[in-house]
């Protein structure tokens, strides 16, 4: 009976409310839902303010100051919902019109100052101002990130990493200025990650002293060239440069595309890629050239050159090296996805956190207040995990950042395998985070207002640009064999690529888990190690076994691609895990301290979750049984915590979106434009 | 219909309607200025009207031709020398508590502007649902030429101005007129004053809480006035340009860039009322917007409050006493600032005014706890 009533009351309420009457008097606040901030019922155990600086690592100031930037100016679409300001693209407009906006923005921001010696400037304090930087720019717009990247990273950063002095001289300060829009000239219809295939072909004519540019065939034509369709005005042309009929490999050339007024130059065929699932502000487009001439020195020269009579002349003989060198721009771009991708995440958690926090669904009882999402801990098990996957991914960005601005000749490829890693598995993770949170916001994910759902279309693009993510992940095996095998052959300790755990004794898992175990960084860690060791021992036995029977180390890699999945997902997993539990380790004891530990507890068992770790034995089925309900334990105890976890990712609220807030009243009535 | 229930000396006036009260800021030979006493009663009367379900809207206006020129600063200052910056800070305290409160009202509070409305009379105004100015109205922040920096929760206010035109406000204390109000938000209705008697009649009779019914009551009175023609709104664009800039360095570096461009007496006087103010102020200033831009009005008032502790404390500059005494006391007009030179302002210095003070039992700034009333939308957006 208690329950008839019940819902005939609810039925009474809800339709005395939808009553189209604008009598407000009328409506008895009560019965219906009630928004609450959730700042005013959670508590902050933490400061958020320290929490943010452990995480952000860097340049707090310029990530605020552009935030600040973007959503003081009506360029960036402000708009009033719940009586708060968001900014944020306009993705129901049409292409051309995302694009032209998109441009404008970032003349906006040009005009402002915000890239001033970007490319003039060097050291560590600009290059990483650059990424925190960009991981902003992401946060409002991916088109436009890309855009920029484009322009800074592959452009620019050809310019100063293929070329020599007088290309610096001649284009760096005006790229920095925007008079030269770059775009960067790599893929082709027929060959994306196999950059070495290209079939654009460049010979040389040396009666007048210039590279000739051809698109021999429909499958040479450049495609996805983002900047190209519209804009762009020069590209770096990646060709096979062809010297009296001996092909030399893959070489960059810088070719003028478009004039000052925008008008396409002469031999340049330009086409438009087209409506895209994402990313629309990008004018991606395709090239063909048609014996385009450009001057001798538009070669970018700084690995290889040809004399003003046309001798190939290189400083580097292998051509392997040769190309591997070519490559380094694209190093630069991985970095900055993989660390921006994480700002991606942070942003749709925090939206599905908040929105978890005041949305209430289901009474556990009659008459009682429905219960909080988040309270649920099936939906807690759902975000927090990811939570904690995001804070890992921030101290495995940080230490990507330092990494790569303190390089060396040395360790390039050290910097190679882990942005590799760390881009594949940032991004793959952040789609997946966004598809949760598109879910844990029900139909309120779906709006296009709300982001979450608009941003897995708009970032789905980064598991294939600079890289295709799988591509990437066999890289990683590859290169831990080279590491296993020079190791074993010269009977070297291991060195680098964090494998030194290698030349420990193997760990031992405890036949009984407690839960204290189970949380601990060192069984977190051992368990990791444990994992990635035996599984690049099998990966050397398998390859071992395929060559012995097959025709090459290429064929061996192929029948070996499970292995090399699981040992690629090993190796980042404990890289990452590494790189929060140092973070953790040098803070001292504090409130933010030990909520930090239990996020990583959490990350930790995430890892330890894995299938392959029941798959190849490394717990029990009793242990793995362990791990999983201690999940569940942690995810009730930081959820007390969401809240302050998520406030620390310091995205303004102008960047979050209306279910984020006050979403009742977003949605009201009065809130419509009558 | 009205009854008078307060004497003519009460430097509150308080008229009792049947849903409304009216609140008048009585010192007109001080243009209203608040002093310990005033913001006291304020606080005192908005508690009991929002316990108080007869009460449906509060009206607040001054008497005479001011609205409220400020906090009485020179009764402050004559405190601290007499007790220590204990006794501003129980000032300050006490003001910004009042402002929150404003600020996370339950019930709407319309505020008649008819005059000069400037400092303090900000914070007891500008927070709250409705602001009517009119043809009398003169805003400014003032407090850079002070060596104070625009505190009352400006930071919240000025931070959401369109573009960069609060940093304007805040930097410059550029003075507005009812119409420049509107145009840019801190009004919310133009009503010419010779109607302003009818306005308070007709919200007298209106037995309502909800903003949209108040709202469309004081429309019936409202005027679109006309921008000026030499109206600092049409320059938002050098605005934007300038004071979008990273520090105070820049954005007088970009004025000057202007200036050559341009040749225009208003950039040349902008630049002028800046070389003017304290350095330290300025800085303090800037950064207390831009911070202010991506926090809730609670966290604003309480950074505000560390900051106005730091600045009566005077421990990294006393230019807040000299700024009070050549333009309130000795009125020479003439301060000499202390740092002199914005670029003798090291960061950390500025740093440290947003740092928690270290004295034994000074407690941050605690605003009345909100959560037992039912807030309206626009008040849980400010949180």
């Amino acid at each position: 009976m208690d329950r008839a009533f019940e819902r005939t009351k609810i039925l009474t309420d809800h339709l005395l409310q939808s009553s189209p009457s604008p009598v407000r008097t009328s409506l008895s606040s009560n019965a219906c839902f009630n928004y609450t901030p959730p700042e005013l019922s959670e508590k902050y155990a933490f400061d958020t303010k320290e929490m943010r600086r452990l995480i952000d690592g860097h340049h707090l100031e310029v990530r605020d100051r552009l935030f600040g930037m973007m959503s003081q100016s009506k360029l960036f679409n402000p708009r009033v919902r719940g009586g708060k300001v968001f900014v944020s693209p306009d993705y129901n407009q049409p292409m051309e019109q995302q694009r032209e906006i998109t441009l404008k923005r970032i003349d906006y921001l040009f005009d402002r100052g915000s890239f001033k010696g970007w490319l003039t400037e060097q050291g560590e304090e600009i290059e990483l101002r650059k990424f925190a930087s960009f991981e902003v720019f992401g946060t409002f717009d991916h088109s436009m990130g890309t855009m920029l990247a484009v322009h800074f990273f592959l452009w620019g950063g050809a310019v100063q990493v293929f070329g020599t002095k007088h290309h610096h001289d001649k284009w760096l300060r005006d790229t920095e200025t925007h008079v030269v829009k770059g775009c960067f000239a790599m893929s082709e219809l027929g060959h994306g990650s196999n950059v070495r295939g290209v079939e654009t072909v460049t010979t040389y004519d040396s009666n007048t002293q210039e590279f000739v540019i051809n698109t021999p065939c429909e499958s040479a034509q450049k495609f996805w060239i983002g900047g190209a369709a519209n804009h762009a005005t020069h590209a770096i042309v990646f060709s096979q440069l062809n010297i009296n009929g001996s092909n030399q490999g893959v070489h960059a050339f810088i070719a003028q595309i478009r004039d000052a007024d925008g008008y396409l130059c002469q031999n340049v065929r330009i086409a438009d890629c087209g409506r895209k699932i994402g990313l629309n502000g990008v004018d991606n487009g395709r090239i063909w050239f048609d014996n385009v001439r450009v001057p001798r020195e538009n070669l970018l020269n700084s690995v290889a050159d040809v004399s003003a009579d046309g001798k190939y002349l290189s400083s580097i003989n292998d051509p392997d090296q040769r190309f591997a060198a070519f490559l380094a721009p694209l190093t630069i771009g991985r970095v900055s996805i993989a660390t921006s991708t994480v700002y991606i995440s942070k942003a749709g958690l925090t939206i599905a956190i908040r929105y978890a926090l005041t949305r209430r669904a289901f009474s556990l009882k009659p008459n009682e207040p429905e219960v909080l999402l988040l309270d649920y801990p099936s939906y807690q098990r759902r975000l927090l995990p990811l939570l904690a996957k995001t804070y890992a991914m921030s101290f495995a960005s940080h230490y990507l950042k330092k990494l790569f601005v303190k390089r060396t000749p040395q360790s390039y490829k050290t910097i190679h395998i882990f942005s590799s890693a760390f881009k594949a598995t940032f991004t793959w993770n952040n789609l997946h985070i966004l598809q949760e949170c598109r879910e844990a916001c029900g139909g309120q994910g779906l709006r296009t207002e709300n982001h979450v759902g608009q941003w897995k279309a708009e970032f789905d693009v980064q598991s294939t640009f600079e890289g295709d993510n799988n591509i990437l992940m066999q890289q990683i095996s590859k290169a831990l064999l080279a590491e296993y095998v020079a190791a074993k052959k010269r009977k070297k300790a291991f060195k680098g690529l964090g494998l030194e755990h290698m030349n420990k004794p193997c760990p031992v898992i405890p036949s009984q888990l407690t839960s204290t175990a189970l949380r601990s960084s060192q069984f977190q860690m051992d368990a990791l190690c444990l994992r990635e060791r035996d599984l690049l021992n099998r990966f050397a036995a398998e390859i071992s076994h395929y060559q012995a029977k097959g025709p090459s180390k290429e064929h061996a890699f192929n029948m070996s691609y499970q292995i090399a999945e699981d040992l690629g997902r090993a190796f980042t997993d404990r890289s990452i895990f590494q790189a929060f539990a140092e973070a953790e380790a040098t803070l001292a004891a504090s409130s933010l301290k030990d909520v930090l530990g239990m996020v990583r507890s959490l990350y930790g068992l995430i890892c330890v979750e894995d299938a392959s770790f029941l798959r190849y034995g490394y717990l029990s089925v009793e242990n793995a049984a362990a791990v999983r309900s201690e999940m569940t334990k942690v995810c009730g105890e930081l959820r007390p915590h969401a809240l302050a976890l998520v406030s620390s990712f310091g995205i303004p609220d102008a960047f979050l979106s209306p279910i984020a807030f006050n979403w009742i009243d977003a949605n009201s009535w009065s809130s419509i434009q009558h | 219909m009205s009854s008078s229930v307060s004497s003519q000396h009460d430097q509150v006036l308080v008229e009792e309607n049947s849903f409304a009260r009216i609140l008048t800021l009585n010192r007109p030979k001080q243009l209203n200025a608040l002093s310990f006493q005033m913001i006291s009663r304020l606080l005192e009367l908005f508690l009991a009207y929002e316990e108080d379900p007869n009460v449906k809207l509060v009206i607040l206006k001054g008497k005479g031709r001011a609205f409220c020129a400020g906090g009485d600063v020179v009764a402050v200052v004559h405190d601290i020398w007499a007790g220590g910056w204990r006794a501003g800070a129980n000032f300050f305290m006490k003001e910004f508590s009042l402002n929150y409160l404003m600020a996370t009202y339950s019930k709407p509070q319309v505020s008649i502007l008819n005059g000069i409305v400037m400092g303090g009379g900000n914070g007891v105004s500008m927070h709250g649902r409705f602001r009517v100015a009119t043809e009398n109205s003169v805003f400014a922040m003032p407090e850079t030429a002070l060596g104070l920096f625009p505190d009352v929760g400006a930071s919240y206010f000025l931070s959401r101005l369109p573009g960069f035109f609060g940093e304007y406000v805040g930097l410059t204390g550029a003075r507005l007129d009812g119409a420049e109000m509107l145009a840019c938000g801190l009004a919310t209705h133009f009503v010419p004053s010779a109607k302003l008697p009818m306005v308070e009649a007709a919200l007298c009779d209106a037995d309502s809480s909800d903003p949209v019914i108040i709202s469309s009551i004081i429309d019936q009175y409202c005027e679109k006035p006309s921008l000026k023609e030499q109206t600092v709104y049409n320059r938002l664009d050098v605005i934007d340009r300038c004071f979008s800039q990273r520090t105070v360095e820049e954005i007088l570096s970009a004025l000057e860039r202007e200036v050559v461009d341009q040749r225009d007496g208003w950039i040349f006087a902008t630049i002028q009322t800046l070389k003017k103010a304290s350095p330290t102020s300025l800085k303090i200033s800037l950064r207390s917007i831009r911070v202010g831009r991506v926090q809730g009005v609670g966290a604003c008032l309480a950074r505000e409050y560390r900051m106005v502790c730091h600045v009566m404390r005077g421990e990294f500059s006393k230019d807040f006493f000299e700024g009070c005494r050549a333009m309130l006391l000795d009125k020479d007009k003439n301060p000499k600032w202390e740092p002199s030179k914005l670029e003798h302002i090291a960061d950390t210095t500025i740093d440290r005014y947003f740092s928690k003070v270290k004295d034994e039992d000074w407690e941050d700034l605690k605003p009345p706890t909100r959560s037992k009333f039912n807030l309206p939308p626009y008040v849980i957006a400010k949180l």
